[in-house]
């Protein structure tokens, strides 16, 4: 789609103020989960736990709406009307498989679809508004925006690399992306909500608990059984949908065209 | 019948912030349970304590359960034993720990929802448009919230329509695999190019708009409610900080 006509151009100090701003945000995102990592606080439900709670709770969250804020204006219409549909489908199709008993979440089909489509800074924003919008109805899921962010953005980028050329590659990039969502959402898990809040994965927790493991290397290791299985069964189904969309739907998209994320499938 | 209440949506949520981030760092099992009675008694006044007991119900109970499963069952403490077999240990300690970090999320997750269930989502999307804030955020906020009821909708007709084509009845989990096939592709295609049509009209009509615009929607406020935001804000950023603060010295 070309330019919009009617809107101003942006000033060079509009494009440094955002860079600056996803910059202050990853470097936030990052040097918090170093601290946590690093000094691994203990008595989390006494005296200072508290504030490690609340600190990790706002350093996530912040972060999360900094790159949003720095990403947002960058989208393309195309782009913007594209979101609400993905958060509706995290929902939607969260909720169906919610409703028929199968242990997964497949909760983030729609922000690794926008990823896809559009690229890693549309799926990083797609991540965080979802979970901004899902917090309403349920406000535990705050802190993990950061998380959320992240699958969208590895989403993008695993497309960008030619993830979506073979249909095996993307519950590959998938697998890989749920390691790293895994780590990066478990200091959140244990320092803000002390563990988990399903009974499925707190059971897997209170294991490695008994087997003498701290909790924050409990729940990184409980994130990292069921994570990478999640996210690559979600990246195979957002690329099995991909792959069904009509060629003259996913070529609009100029993210699918510059870096020819659908290699030899998108020129048929 | 909910009664709404003519507060300002960032009135509602300041006031949350304040609580729950000065609960948080209080850290006091009678001070959350004070909290919680308070979000109860106002949810009743407004007529919505029904929903909001189901609601938070439905994340306090497995959050509870998976608190008790970590820290009242294999607790990692030394003293105050009350129970032990094989890997299970109940102590005092690891029974204190698990009400507290349950307080804890349940003063966020009671809050936060009754928070919710008092704003107008419609006030709220006025509100973020007639703020500072990016002009994509009210449409984002506004277009999810309508889409939500309109997709889950979408869904059911297409299931409806399969089941007429008795396609999707399988069991087990390759029925289950194809059921979601059949009702995922039809919904996703058909979004996806609803959200491409969108895209060029509002294209065409120069959005986002940049500047100052007028809305039909007018959203109440008053000197003395900016004023209760700007303390409730400066009470979840200081009062945490006051709170801890001795702490931070003793240690």
């Amino acid at each position: 789609m070309s330019p919009n006509l009617l809107l101003p151009e942006e000033t060079s100090s509009q494009v440094l103020r955002r860079r600056l701003l996803a910059g202050a945000g990853t470097l936030l995102l990052i040097g918090t989960y170093l601290v946590l990592v690093i000094t691994q606080p203990t008595g989390i439900a006494e005296g200072l736990g508290q504030g490690v709670a609340l600190v990790t709770f706002v350093a996530y969250l912040a972060a999360a709406v900094m790159l949003l804020v720095a990403v947002l204006p960058d989208l393309p219409v195309s782009t913007l009307t594209l979101i609400p549909v993905a958060l509706a489908l995290n929902i939607v199709l969260g909720q169906f498989v919610g409703s028929v008993m199968v242990p997964l979440y497949l909760d983030s089909i729609g922000t690794v679809l926008v990823g896809f489509l559009a690229g890693r800074r549309a799926g990083a924003a797609t991540g965080v508004l979802s979970t901004l919008i899902w917090s309403l109805f349920a406000p535990t899921v705050l802190p993990f925006a950061a998380g959320a962010a992240l699958v969208g953005f590895l989403a993008g980028t695993a497309a960008r690399f030619g993830a979506l050329r073979r249909p095996y590659l993307a519950p590959v990039a998938g697998a890989v992306a749920g390691v790293l969502v895994g780590v990066v959402s478990a200091p959140v898990a244990a320092f803000v909500f002390g563990g988990t809040s399903g009974v499925g994965t707190g059971a897997v927790v209170a294991a490695f608990r008994s087997m003498g493991d701290s909790l924050l290397s409990a729940v990184t290791k409980q994130a990292l059984i069921s994570d990478p299985g999640d996210k690559a069964i979600v990246f195979l189904i957002a690329a099995l949908l991909i792959y069904a969309l009509p060629k003259r739907l996913s070529g609009s998209f100029d993210f699918i065209r510059r870096y020819r994320v659908l290699g030899q499938r998108g020129t048929k | 019948m909910p009664k709404s209440i003519n507060l300002h949506p960032f009135t509602v949520l300041a006031l949350t912030a304040a609580v729950v981030t000065m609960t948080t760092a209080a850290g006091l099992w009678w001070l959350s349970c004070a909290v919680l009675t308070a979000c109860a008694l106002v949810a009743g006044w407004t007529g919505h304590l029904r929903r909001l007991a189901v609601l938070s119900a439905a994340i306090l109970i497995p959050t509870f359960a998976s608190l008790l499963l970590i820290h009242g069952l294999v607790s990692q403490q030394a003293s105050g034993l009350i129970a032990a077999a094989g890997p299970f240990r109940v102590t005092v300690g690891g029974l204190e720990t698990t009400m507290v970090l349950g307080l804890r999320t349940a003063v966020l997750v009671v809050a936060g929802l009754l928070c919710t269930l008092l704003i107008n989502k419609h006030q709220l999307v006025a509100a973020i448009d007639l703020s500072p804030a990016p002009p994509q955020v009210g449409y984002l906020l506004a277009a999810t919230l309508f889409l939500v009821p309109h997709m889950a909708e979408k869904q059911r007709a297409i299931g409806q329509a399969q089941a007429l084509r008795h396609m999707g009845t399988g069991r087990g989990l390759s029925g289950w695999f194809q059921r979601v096939r059949l009702r995922a592709v039809p919904l996703v295609l058909a979004s996806l190019q609803d959200a491409h049509d969108r895209s060029a009209h509002l294209s065409a009509r120069g959005f986002p708009a940049a500047g100052s615009h007028t809305r039909l929607r007018s959203v109440a406020d008053s000197a003395t409610q900016q004023r209760v935001r700007w303390i409730s804000l400066l009470c979840a950023v200081l009062g945490p900080i006051a709170i801890l603060a001795p702490l931070w010295g003793s240690q």
